[in-house]
């Protein structure tokens, strides 16, 4: 049994084709459940990170199928199985509840961008959205529309549902240093200045301002 | 974010432990653990930590900042600065809790530790108030938070970050042509 276990960390890295460690990806996972919460607005999906820790959890839980009940080894795995599992899904369910929020915008953006560009949703996410515009459109029908004078039964969804607001403050860490970052004045008789954000410091501002540093990685929402 | 997802992200912190158990080395996706030796420290995760010690396979040795003369110059050092000194620990409050609650048997100075690290706790609060108050009258559009722990930011992350939007919401519903009505919650 121990051999099942204690080639986890070596024969792993290879299978992937690029040269991310485990814990790096662990790390990756991480930084993206914390964006992902704390974003206003849907960010990118990470489906290649999602897949490479799902890949990780269902070897390892394949291997702890193999050991005997009570084995202490595959107790400790098994816990961090759970903070795995824990992070992974709490990341999941943060996406899907923006989508559910936003799905009018979400899908117009996904469905207007250009072909070369990331997609923001992965595919499962894109016909959870499709259906789920669907059904609220199903049931508008259904309980009112229907009932309403015949120039009266559209609803324009992308009208009717709120927008993310980008203009909300977020607290952030600067993991890549950045000059000059724009800071839009408050009121108008402030002037926009720039700041430096250096390495490894802590901001509060608005998340408009940062939100292309935020998809690159320089910094990441805390 | 609930604190208890704080909590959480603090339970990645590594502490020294002396196991009373033998085990090899241990390959665990986020990192190699061990080997495990009766009586010789070796370092894991607080999460593990915590469940051996809760099994009773191992004594938890504090981390060196949890001492009460270097806490007591911390605390001394927060009441007389102004702005935030950096924490003993990026997780401080949190650590205190789950080490104190779980292991205060393997703590020297646990109750005076304890009563320490809450008067450096309210003092940092104290400040964080006041600068947010100082933030908000002063319509200020960018604020440096350095030496601030994630436990300090989450306490006052809803209700600040609350009240910024509502005001936004205001202020732009007085300027015409903006678009109101946008969802101003997250």
């Amino acid at each position: 049994m121990s051999a099942a276990l204690s080639d986890e960390g070596s024969d792993q890295n290879d299978s992937q084709e690029d040269v991310m460690t485990p814990v790096e990806l662990i790390a990756k996972l991480e930084e993206a459940w914390l964006n992902e919460k704390f974003s206003p607005d849907l960010l990118e999906n990470k489906s290649e990170v999602v897949e490479c820790v799902m890949e990780q959890l269902t070897h390892m839980e394949a291997n702890l199928q193999r050991v005997r009940k009570g084995d202490m080894k595959a107790s400790l795995h098994r816990m961090e199985i759970d903070r795995i599992r824990f992070v992974l899904s709490s990341y999941l369910r943060s996406r899907l509840q923006k989508i559910e929020k936003f799905f009018p915008h979400v899908l117009e953006k996904e469905e207007s961008r250009a072909d070369g560009d990331p997609s923001y949703l992965s595919p499962e996410e894109y016909a959870f959205a499709r259906e789920y515009l669907a059904n609220t459109e199903t049931y508008l029908k259904a309980v009112a529309l229907r009932h309403m004078p015949p120039n009266l039964q559209t609803v324009a969804l992308v009208k009717a549902v709120p927008e993310p607001c980008l203009d909300s403050f977020v607290f952030l860490r600067v993991k890549e240093r950045q000059d000059n970052v724009m800071v839009e004045p408050e009121t108008d008789d402030q002037r926009e200045y720039v700041v430096d954000l250096e390495e490894g410091s802590q901001h509060l501002m608005r998340y408009r301002t940062i939100a292309p540093l935020v998809s690159t990685g320089a910094v990441h929402l805390i | 974010m609930d604190p208890s997802e704080v909590e959480f992200l603090a339970e990645k912190e590594i502490v020294k432990i002396i196991p009373n158990f033998s085990l090899d080395k241990i390959y665990l996706i986020g990192g190699d653990l061990g080997p495990f030796n009766p009586g010789l420290p070796v370092q894991v995760p607080v999460w593990l930590a915590l469940n051996l010690k809760q099994r009773q396979k191992c004594r938890i040795l504090p981390p060196p900042w949890m001492d009460v003369d270097k806490l007591e110059e911390v605390r001394e050092m927060e009441r007389k600065e102004d702005s935030f000194t950096p924490p003993p620990s990026p997780y401080y409050m949190e650590l205190t809790k789950l080490l104190l609650n779980h292991a205060s048997d393997n703590i020297p100075k646990a109750d005076e530790i304890r009563t320490l690290v809450k008067d450096i706790w309210d003092t940092r609060i104290a400040k964080l108030r006041l600068s947010a108050d100082s933030f908000i009258s002063q319509q200020e559009a960018h604020a440096k938070l350095d030496n601030l722990t994630l436990m300090e930011i989450n306490t006052t992350r809803s209700f600040l970050l609350d009240s910024l939007n509502c005001m936004f919401k205001l202020r732009s519903n007085m300027q015409p042509g903006t678009s109101a009505g946008k969802a101003l919650d997250y």
